[in-house]
């Protein structure tokens, strides 16, 4: 059938209506550096467009109280750039930062990030690891979920048809709280993560694990919290001896969940190595 | 933990078809009525800098700047055949059509002045800027426009060369199949992420025996891509084919270096003229990438001790091959 129709909406109270109005019919589209490709191969076919790209109260990210709110259609380039996304927030900036290439970080937005469903998504674990929610807003209604509710399976999200993801939001972070990211990809741009790892850490004044929230991409159906791992490491020193059996802990659920495929004698390997790394990024930045 | 080593690879190459195969190419020059030379061959510019090279070889020839030249390619219907753009030849085999065609060319030019300048003899007269005149006596000079101009007909000029290149015993596998070769070396350094199996390279190094540099420049340019090439075919290029289909056809997941993951790579351009060689110059398309994959499989073994034989050397496999190591090392202890 192909596309007939292609919207650019000027306001998010139009693309709503449309939204309402074509439901399954439609797709919205951001960046595109997702969908243009499906659409090509196929795999997607919508009969109408709505293009979201020029609303203006869709970009941005600015400090809402105690908040700081991503709105959805912003992109890559703009986290890079922003201001808020400071040295605390090191590893939202680097996963932002290792997305596709500079044109595709200028197109790629945050919000087709999360709802493209991919399991190596590199924006996601740092928004899981800083216990984010989203904003979803559809003709009459809206709901705030927690980003990790939203993820249902691979390639799918817990979005209505008739539901735009308005914006991410999570809790500022304080001077003495960092979030840090790792990624081992297969080459240093344009590389999908095969893994990556996000670490929030606060540690108490005898140095230990006061907060901490694990994260991971590509190592299952989607971003996945690690919350064995965070038991474990609550409350304890930060030494190679509890690294390491972090690690062990991790290599477990990963053993767990990736069972019976392939690529799992890798990842249970590589992830060590990553998740040490992760850490140490996130030690570093804390001093 | 990250661990680095060093490694050398090096190669010899025989350029052109080889082996007794017929390697042929054909070039005409042409007086154009501008006085400009027009220069057909059935050379195929790639992208290695055929249509530089080649246009420099026949200003040479005729004491021309490059601009003078005008250059015909790539167009089967007014050029001759000069073979392929194929077993790094144009510069050398299509270079000597060239040169062979220009200097023909320039006797004729040479011939016309003679009796334009009233002269008795070409000896000592000399093509320069698009001047011909008598060494001793540069006042007396004419263009190649008025040449040119002067004739009915222009001035044209084919000329063909043929490589030497004789078969192999086929009773031995004995012989010299190739005429000329090339040689090079390759050393790089590595960074392997012993926890990941990620292979970084840190910085390299590339000696090209080039006969003569025609295009210094254009030399660098082929070294940066051949090792790049070299480094991809090392590292990440894996043509997943099951059942005569390639799994991974889009770039994607076929993966190739980007610039990023390209260290600066220092390079020695090596001169030491070919004989048979046009001004030379020999061919170095392919012999640039030839040494990198080897160089780097040597850099690591040098950084952790595992000898890989077979490409691309992926985090994958070299994670695995490191661990079986570890393995036999400790079983070895207990």
């Amino acid at each position: 059938m192909g596309i007939r129709e292609v919207y650019k909406g000027r306001n998010i109270d139009e693309v709503l209506e449309l939204l309402d109005k074509y439901r399954n019919d439609c797709r919205i589209i951001a960046g595109g550096t997702d969908l243009v490709v499906h659409l090509r191969h196929k795999r997607l076919n919508p009969k109408v467009l709505v293009d979201i790209s020029d609303i203006e109260e869709l970009h941005g990210i600015k400090k809402e109280g105690e908040f700081i709110e991503i709105k959805g259609a912003t992109t890559f380039t703009e986290i890079v750039k922003s201001n808020l996304v400071n040295k605390q927030l090191i590893g939202l900036k680097e996963a932002a930062k290792s997305v596709g290439s500079p044109q595709i970080r200028n197109r790629g937005t945050i919000g087709g990030n999360i709802c493209n469903g991919s399991p190596a998504a590199d924006i996601v674990p740092p928004l899981l690891a800083l216990d984010s929610t989203v904003l979803l807003k559809s003709k009459n209604k809206e709901r705030e979920i927690s980003l990790e509710e939203l993820f249902l399976d691979k390639g799918k999200v817990n979005l209505k048809e008739n539901e735009l993801l308005y914006s991410v939001k999570f809790k500022k972070i304080n001077k003495n709280q960092v979030l840090s990211f790792s990624k081992l990809g297969l080459r240093k741009a344009l590389a999908i993560s095969r893994l990556c790892i996000s670490v929030f850490l606060e540690l108490d004044k005898s140095k230990e694990c006061k907060r901490v929230k694990i994260a991971d991409g590509a190592l299952g159906k989607h971003g996945v919290r690690e919350r064995k791992v965070e038991e474990f490491l609550l409350g304890k020193r930060l030494n190679e001896e509890t690294i390491e059996e972090g690690a062990i802990i991790l290599q477990e659920e990963i053993s767990h969940r990736l069972q019976g495929r392939l690529s799992l004698p890798f990842k249970k390997e590589a992830v060590k190595g990553v998740f040490k790394s992760a850490i140490s990024k996130a030690l570093e930045n804390l001093h | 933990m990250k661990k680095r080593g060093i490694g050398i690879g090096s190669i010899f190459y025989g350029t052109g078809y080889g082996n007794g195969f017929p390697d042929v190419s054909k070039a005409v020059a042409q007086l154009k009525s501008d006085g400009k030379i027009a220069i057909y061959v059935g050379a195929t510019e790639v992208g290695q800098g055929a249509k530089t090279a080649l246009s420099q070889i026949a200003a040479e020839v005729l004491g021309l700047s490059v601009d003078d030249i005008v250059f015909i390619n790539e167009d089967t219907s007014i050029t001759p055949d000069s073979g392929t753009a194929a077993a790094s030849r144009q510069t050398y085999n299509t270079g000597n059509a060239i040169k062979l065609a220009c200097e023909k060319l320039k006797r004729d030019i040479l011939e016309v002045a003679k009796d334009y300048l009233g002269l008795n003899s070409i000896v000592g007269l000399t093509l320069k800027n698009g001047y011909v005149y008598p060494k001793t006596l540069p006042e007396k000079r004419v263009s190649l426009g008025e040449i040119s101009e002067s004739l009915e007909s222009s001035l044209k000029e084919e000329a063909v060369f043929t490589a030497q290149t004789t078969e192999m015993d086929e009773e031995t596998g004995q012989g010299a199949p190739y005429w000329p070769y090339t040689f090079s070396a390759c050393g790089v350094e590595v960074e392997v992420d012993t926890e990941t199996g990620r292979v970084e390279i840190i910085r390299a190094v590339l000696a090209q025996d080039v006969g003569r540099a025609i295009n210094p420049e254009l030399i660098e340019g082929q070294i940066d891509g051949g090792f790049a090439m070299g480094a991809g075919y090392a590292l990440y290029e894996d043509l997943k084919i099951e059942k005569g289909k390639i799994k991974n056809n889009s770039f994607t997941n076929y993966l190739i270096p980007t610039s990023l993951d390209m260290p600066d790579i220092e390079k020695v351009i090596i001169e030491d003229p070919e004989s048979t060689a046009p001004y030379g110059a020999k061919g170095i398309g392919e012999p640039v990438m030839i040494p990198v994959a080897p160089a780097i499989l040597n850099a690591i073994y040098d950084a952790v001790g595992v000898r890989m034989t077979e490409i691309p050397v992926t985090p994958e496999k070299l994670l695995k091959a490191i661990k079986e190591k570890e393995m036999t090392y400790n079983e070895g202890k207990n």
